[in-house]
């Protein structure tokens, strides 16, 4: 597939993944002291797993048949959305109401495995990612408009 | 009607030059796209220098030519024409640049986009400018 604005969609699907993955952060930092979930336990982070879109394998032999080359990548789709399993942060506070009542860790809260500052760090990177994307979108419109300027 | 002349050689190189920037636009939108996939190697369109070969080539004179005086003979050296030359992309696979085996730089991405950009404007102006002689010529 080669088009004059094959370029503006990969732009814009690497837009779309960048947006997600700013909502799923969100999601995190407004979760971060969330301790009761309907499946049960404390809130757990959710990340965004990217791939990329056909074409683009993620290791590809270097002598290759041409017949199996799928051609230019076409941008990037999120393939879902997962569970971190990272364990729960304890918190001491036995007057919690989801405090653990009894066992070794009896007195302990389980906290959600959010870290504020990876998060925020994410955002940033999602966000200079989403810029980038955007800057791409723009700049193929600008060679478009050159384009529409031969034999004016 | 053109064939021989520069008008219709010039035009058809950057009308060749245009497309491959489009396609090299392509792969680097992939590449911005895919900055943070894990694993995802980055492409890179290889032409302009295909190009400038097959050009050379046609001003080159042969060290040692070889007679053919029989149709069938295959000439030992033959000049590349510019029209058969294709853009080649290229996975740069041996190179990691970030812990999750991604190699793509975004720094470079982007300058590589910008570069990219003004190719396509500068071959966009120059096919204007070749439309343009041809028509102060029209109008007389």
């Amino acid at each position: 597939m080669m088009g004059l604005f094959t370029s503006i969609q990969i732009a814009a699907s690497g837009l779309t993944a960048e947006r997600l993955r700013s909502d799923v952060i969100s999601d995190n930092i407004a979760n971060a002291s969330t301790t009761r979930t309907p499946e049960g336990g404390p809130f757990q982070r959710s990340r965004v797993i990217l791939r990329p879109i056909n074409g683009s394998p993620y290791f590809r032999l270097p002598f290759q048949p041409e017949g199996f080359d799928k051609g230019a990548g076409l941008g990037v789709k999120v393939s879902s959305i997962e569970k971190d399993s990272a364990p729960p942060r304890l918190v001491y506070d036995p007057t919690h109401p989801d405090a653990i009542k009894t066992g070794p860790k009896a007195g302990y809260v389980e906290m959600p495995n959010v870290n504020i500052v990876t998060e925020m760090v994410d955002l940033i990177a999602a966000s200079r990612a989403y810029e980038a994307n955007s800057t791409m979108a723009d700049g193929s419109k600008s060679m478009f408009m050159k384009a529409l300027e031969i034999g004016r | 009607m053109f064939d021989a002349s520069t008008f219709g050689k010039t035009v058809d190189i950057l009308h060749k030059g245009l497309d491959v920037d489009v396609l090299r636009r392509q792969v680097i939108s992939d590449n911005i796209a895919n900055a943070d996939v894990p694993n995802f190697k980055r492409s890179d369109l290889n032409f302009e220098s295909s190009l400038k070969k097959a050009l050379d080539s046609e001003q080159e004179e042969p060290v040692l030519a070889m007679a053919t005086d029989d149709p069938r003979h295959i000439a030992s050296f033959a000049p590349s024409d510019y029209r058969t030359v294709q853009p080649r992309r290229v996975l740069d696979y041996l190179t990691t640049a970030k812990n999750n085996g991604n190699n793509v730089d975004a720094e470079q991405e982007m300058m590589n986009s910008l570069t990219n950009q003004l190719a396509y404007t500068l071959e966009a102006q120059a096919i204007n400018y070749e439309y343009n002689q041809v028509n102060l010529v029209l109008r007389g």
